[in-house]
């Protein structure tokens, strides 16, 4: 039996990851090297959707309340990396995006 | 009569047939052996192999007919493909100046095996080779159409790496729940971009090589195979994930200051 715990750890840094992944590769100033990195996204996603369907009920959205609590975790952890970043000069990180983009990949993953 | 007949294979239920008129050559009468073969033969590419070393002769095969049915102004390629055996999930081919979704077709059709086509233009794999470590590698060896100058001028780009390396992040987290594959291309994506740091550049071989050096001897063939200890293993990652990602940062707020300055 796999510890529900850590697997919605892992899930939630996966989400995390590909939430600050597209937010940076929009950042990118040069639009042809942009369009190339958008399938590295895919490898963060694809890794969550492997946990989401270790978490119980599997195919079925979370229950409302562990699903607002995994948001808030995802929130967190993107929000937390991007400011690292802007602290060190990293310009053009649209911040205010990680909400919309985190809904839009946990409602995906039926989470 | 001339002892050769052109004529169409025909689809039929259990076999397939070509049908011969009555009237014909008795070098071509029923009992005798003869060889079918294709009337009209493609123009055979002669590929330019760059790095390449020993290629297995059904990958040689696949290459050629890969190159040899193809428009495109230029076909490369490169990756997993081209290393010693069978361990590749896809082959990948970059289009230049061509129509991609032919050649994957192609591929799927005649081999089936899957392709990973990246369209591009020269501009823009030029580009690619001076930016990415990660693009540098999988170019360090490949098969052409055409023959292709290589003329690389490292630009380290510090944000394009930082989205490189942050797919490299959670392997620690996650060590129990990947394969040995997955483990190895995390680890190998992290340290082409210390390497191309470091200012050297991503082939492979130096890849593994500096793999072996930080992780041990005999690193490669364990992480590959899923055995290497998870604590010694992952404590060492995170050390020089934090390293790379400390240089990457710096890159990118040196840069910062050199603009305001």
């Amino acid at each position: 039996m796999q510890n529900k715990g850590k697997l919605v750890r892992i899930f939630i840094g996966n989400v995390a990851n590909a939430v600050v992944h597209e937010i940076l590769e929009n950042a990118i100033e040069e639009q042809s090297l942009r369009s190339h990195y958008g399938k590295e996204m895919q490898n963060s996603f694809l890794l969550a959707k492997r946990y989401r369907k270790k978490l119980n009920p599997g195919g079925k959205p979370l229950p409302d309340k562990e699903s607002a609590d995994i948001k808030a975790k995802i929130m967190k952890k993107a929000v937390n990396e991007l400011k690292l970043r802007i602290k060190k000069g990293y310009t053009n990180i649209d911040v205010d995006s990680a909400d919309k983009i985190a809904e839009k990949l946990l409602k995906k993953l039926k989470a | 009569m001339v002892n050769e007949i052109i004529a169409r294979v025909s689809r039929g239920s259990r076999m397939d047939q070509v049908y011969l008129p009555k009237n014909r050559a008795s070098a071509l009468g029923v009992g005798e052996y003869v060889v079918i073969a294709p009337a009209l033969r493609k123009e055979q590419i002669t590929p330019y192999y760059y790095n390449a070393g020993h290629i297995e002769p059904i990958k040689a095969e696949i290459i050629q007919g890969i190159l040899s049915n193809s428009e495109a102004e230029n076909i490369i390629i490169a990756g997993s493909f081209l290393e010693k055996g069978f361990c590749f999930e896809d082959i990948d081919i970059i289009v230049i100046n061509g129509e991609g979704r032919a050649i994957e077709n192609y591929v799927e059709i005649a081999f089936g095996l899957k392709a990973h086509i990246i369209n591009m233009k020269y501009d823009a794999l030029r580009a690619g080779l001076n930016t990415d470590p990660l693009f540098q590698m999988i170019l360090s060896r490949f098969a052409s159409k055409e023959r292709i100058l290589l003329n690389i001028k490292p630009q380290i780009n510090y944000k394009l790496l930082d989205l490189h390396l942050l797919k490299s992040k959670l392997l620690p987290e996650q060590f129990e729940h990947l394969n040995g594959k997955e483990k190895y291309k995390l680890a190998r994506n992290m340290i082409a971009i210390k390497l191309f740091i470091e200012g050297k550049t991503a082939t492979i071989e130096k890849v593994n090589k500096e793999i072996e050096s930080l992780f041990g001897k005999g690193a490669v063939k364990s992480i590959f195979e899923n055995t290497i200890e998870k604590t010694p293993f992952t404590a060492k990652y995170r050390e020089v994930y934090r390293k790379v990602f400390n240089a990457i940062m710096g890159g990118i707020s040196h840069a910062k200051q050199g603009q305001a300055g």
